[in-house]
């Protein structure tokens, strides 16, 4: 579930050894936490639920086209995301959200390239999360649910500049669409697709290849498709929650990393990610919630084989009344 | 309902708003065909640089404009322009009335495609491109800016020694062009009076393909199609018959088999030493100075790029000596401890505007390298100023024969220097650019650059401060970057200005002026 969420809003750029990876690993984060544009929990109206996530990011391989390789020229590479956002509970059906993860890049000591890494505020995400469909079906309840998104890079950060770059520093807009079967024993199985449009990033440079010349600084980000399955269940009268996701992400386009060269943002990227995340709203502390995550790419092209671990602290209050609405929230 | 419609069309919105965006990301210089700012009617007396005249090579005389055998090719001509087909009109429109631009971009986009260095094994050694194995791996060649500045300087050589003999015969023979001839051909582009015995584009055609088939010999199949295509738009274009083509690729083949003679024993086959000779190179300059560059990659590169590249035959230089630079600074000097401050002040104080020009100019692996970027701007010059193909091949051959100077002249201080990088004598020292397989001093950018702005400063004087602002900028790139020291980029430019001379002063007695 995680991943969904991080990966409606912004990131993915499937190009570089580890923008992908960020990206994953930001929604991961994010949707570790609940509430995230990519699942199907709803906010009741006036709360808003605060999200303060950290993940660690690290790969020392990745896939060139698709070949799974080393290289000491950057040898391990590190991405630290810390990631705010925020869900507000706008109507019953309706929810709105905002973030911006900052991100820090760095290679593991000694390597080859004695690239200096980045670090800086990625991308700005907003969305709004449609709840369209609610009812018993059987012994459960099915939802059905549709977010838009939209992103965009917060900073001049460079996208081209890979693996080290932030994000693939693009605008996106995302379409989302969720369904949820959940039985009254607390399990429950989810569905995402999605798609993603990507625009143009700006290289500072006006040349580069892609399969033949281009002549211009524009760079065009390829769309790609989203989609997630996920497995969970609730604990502890509705505290405790566990969840086994996977995370598919696949470009419609783009060029394959080059021999040992470096990633860019007009890469074609697929990768397969499965992740388990637990989320726990501890009864005694009104409105707090804690949730941990481990996510692992297992196949991909053009994307680094990075495993991301991350904790984040959640936040939920009504923000009209000022009191606890957390039972409602989930 | 209300929910509803506020997320419809929010959705519409934003998959309008980017559908709506996408852009036309330009693959080649765009450019309308234009009419020649001159025709140069006495370009076939210049004086070329590969054979002694234009008269050298020989073409068989055309036939008279009354023969049958001339009639005939130009009722087939009209057949053949009254079916063309929709793939025809695009490439006449891409090939344009200015060939030298198009074939100088297929170099550099080759340049691009094979200027990848090749990778450790797994066993942390390093196999090198043999052009006697171009399949490799890795594949031949790797196109490192020495390669790639000799690439385009043959090529862009070939191309005008092969136009000063088209233009020798061309108005020897005066045979017009067959939209001259016959009212209801209409040519494709902007008319002119050049004759059309030999075509000059067919010369273009053939020697570009055959020079850059022996530069990059996997790419066969690709060049002889731009070939064909090229060859099919001069006729489809209306502006040339058959025969014209046939004595232009003849003009073609003897040149570029001219130029590849030339090539074949220039002393690039030796550029790449085997180990012990790098070695070698390296204690003479130890034993010199007391320093010595060292590679810090991961496994180490055993050998630096092309040590040799400094002993590669000139065009315009008797001894490569005769330009070589003044030594750098010693480590405990003033001047050395003053540039290490200054690295670490742009290395701490990194700037938007540092790192735009770190990158603009950058031109690292997998582009067209730093001689390609100043060839790309050279085809917008000679559009800009409606060039012909002759003096477009002029201009290229001045500018890359000075451009392969100039990287001879780099090398030859590169290795006898052999001064270390930044990354090398500033411990812990990390870059935005990535720091290259050879030594510090000096830096090839700014040679390169130097000299080509030098010969762009020449031929196009309305650009002489532009260009010059450039080279200084490329120059100190590599400074933003981290990669070179100051007086790697100040020294260099001097060195590439100094170079640029011997060719300009070549090209000031040829007769084209």
């Amino acid at each position: 579930m995680t991943a969904l969420l991080l990966s409606l809003f912004r990131y993915k750029r499937k190009a570089q050894i580890d923008l992908n990876i960020l990206i994953v690993f930001l929604f991961t984060a994010v949707l570790s936490i609940g509430q995230t544009p990519t699942d199907a929990l709803m906010m009741p109206p006036k709360n808003i639920c605060i999200l303060l996530s950290y993940d660690y990011g690290h790969f020392d391989r990745y896939w060139e086209g698709d070949n799974l390789r080393s290289n000491e020229t950057i040898a391990s590479v590190n991405r630290t995301t810390i990631l705010p956002m925020a869900a507000v509970g706008i109507f019953d059906d309706l929810n709105f959200y905002i973030g911006l993860p900052y991100v820090k890049t760095k290679s593991s000591e000694p390597n080859g390239g004695k690239f200096e890494g980045a670090n800086d505020f990625q991308d700005f995400m907003v969305a709004l999360k449609y709840k369209a469909l609610e009812k018993s079906v059987g012994s459960g309840r099915l939802s059905l649910l549709t977010t838009v998104g939209y992103s965009t890079p917060a900073t001049n950060y460079l996208s081209d500049y890979m693996p080290y770059s932030l994000g693939f520093g693009a605008p996106e807009f995302s379409l989302r669409g969720i369904a949820q079967y959940q039985l009254s024993n607390g399990f429950y199985v989810r569905g995402m697709a999605s798609h993603l449009w990507r625009g143009y990033t700006e290289a500072e440079r006006d040349y580069y290849y892609n399969n033949g010349s281009f002549y211009t600084s524009l760079m065009d980000v390829p769309n790609a498709w989203n989609f997630e399955g996920v497995l969970g269940k609730w604990f502890m009268n509705n505290a405790l929650k566990l969840e086994l996701n996977y995370t598919g992400l696949k470009s419609t386009s783009g060029d394959n990393i080059r021999a040992y060269n470096a990633a860019q943002p007009s890469n074609k990227v697929k990768f397969d990610r499965l992740g388990i995340s637990l989320q726990y709203y501890p009864p005694s502390l009104n409105g707090l919630g804690v949730v941990g995550y481990y996510t692992n790419v297992v196949n991909g092209l053009n994307t680094a084989k990075i495993s991301n671990v991350g904790l984040g602290l959640t936040y939920q209050f009504n923000f009209i009344k000022n009191t606890n609405n957390e039972q409602n929230a989930q | 309902m209300r929910n509803k419609s506020a997320i419809l069309i929010i959705i519409i919105c934003g998959v309008v708003a980017f559908v709506s965006c996408e852009k036309d990301l330009h693959t080649y210089l765009k450019y309308k065909d234009y009419s020649y700012s001159r025709a140069d009617e006495n370009g076939g007396t210049w004086q070329p640089i590969l054979i002694d005249e234009g008269a050298a090579i020989n073409i068989d005389e055309p036939e008279d404009i009354s023969s049958d055998s001339y009639q005939a090719e130009i009722s087939a001509l009209k057949v053949s322009m009254n079916e063309i087909d929709t793939s025809q009109k695009k490439a006449l429109a891409y090939w344009g009335n200015n060939a030298v631009v198009r074939w100088n971009e297929i170099a550099l986009e080759l340049i691009a495609k094979y200027n990848l260095i090749p990778g450790p094994n797994d066993d942390g050694t390093y196999t090198l491109p043999n052009p006697s194995n171009p399949n490799g791996p890795p594949s031949f060649p790797f196109a490192h800016p020495p390669y790639a500045s000799r690439a385009l300087a043959y090529l862009s050589v070939a191309q005008f020694d092969g136009l000063i003999s088209a233009w020798h015969h061309k108005y020897l023979y005066n045979r017009a062009a067959p939209y001259q001839q016959d009212n209801s051909i209409t040519f494709a582009y902007e008319p002119n009076d050049i004759p059309s015995y030999p075509s000059d584009g067919a010369v273009l055609a053939r020697v570009s393909k055959k020079v850059l088939l022996a530069m990059f010999p996997l790419e066969g199949d690709y060049l002889q199609k731009m070939e064909d295509e090229h060859l099919e738009s001069l006729l489809l274009s209306g502006g040339n018959v058959p025969s014209d083509i046939v004595s232009g690729i003849t003009i073609g083949d003897e040149i570029s088999t001219i130029a590849l003679a030339r090539a074949g024993n220039d002393g690039m086959k030796n550029a790449q030493t085997p180990k012990a000779i790098s070695d070698s190179i390296k204690a003479a300059a130890f034993e010199r100075f007391g320093w010595q560059w060292d590679n810090l990659e991961v496994p180490i590169r055993p050998v630096g790029l092309t040590p040799l590249f400094g002993k590669v035959s000139m065009w315009n230089i008797a001894n490569v000596e005769d330009v070589r630079p003044i030594p750098p600074p010693v480590f405990d000097s003033e001047a050395f401890t003053r540039d290490v401050a200054i690295l670490k002040d742009h290395a701490d104080n990194m700037t938007e505007e540092k790192r735009r020009i770190a990158n603009f100019w950058q031109d690292g692996l997998g582009t067209y390298t730093p001689p390609g970027h100043w060839n790309r701007f050279t085809n917008e010059f000679m559009v800009e100023n409606k060039m012909n193909p002759l003096r477009s091949a002029r201009t290229m051959a001045y500018l890359n024969m000075a451009v392969m100077d100039a990287g001879i002249s780099c090398w030859d201080a590169k290795y006898y220097y052999h001064y270390p990088r930044p990354i090398q004598l500033i411990d812990g020292f990390k870059t935005i650019a990535g720091t290259p397989n050879f030594p510090s001093y000096t830096s090839g950018h700014s040679v390169f650059s130097a000299a080509a702005s030098e010969v762009l400063a020449y031929i196009f004087p309305e650009k002489a401060t532009l260009v010059r602002g450039w080279a200084e900028e490329a120059a100190i790139s590599r400074v933003y970057g981290g990669i070179h020291w100051t007086f790697d980029a100040t020294v260099g430019t001097d060195q590439g200005r100094e170079v640029a001379k011997f060719t300009i002063d070549v090209a000031k007695l040829d007769g084209a002026n």
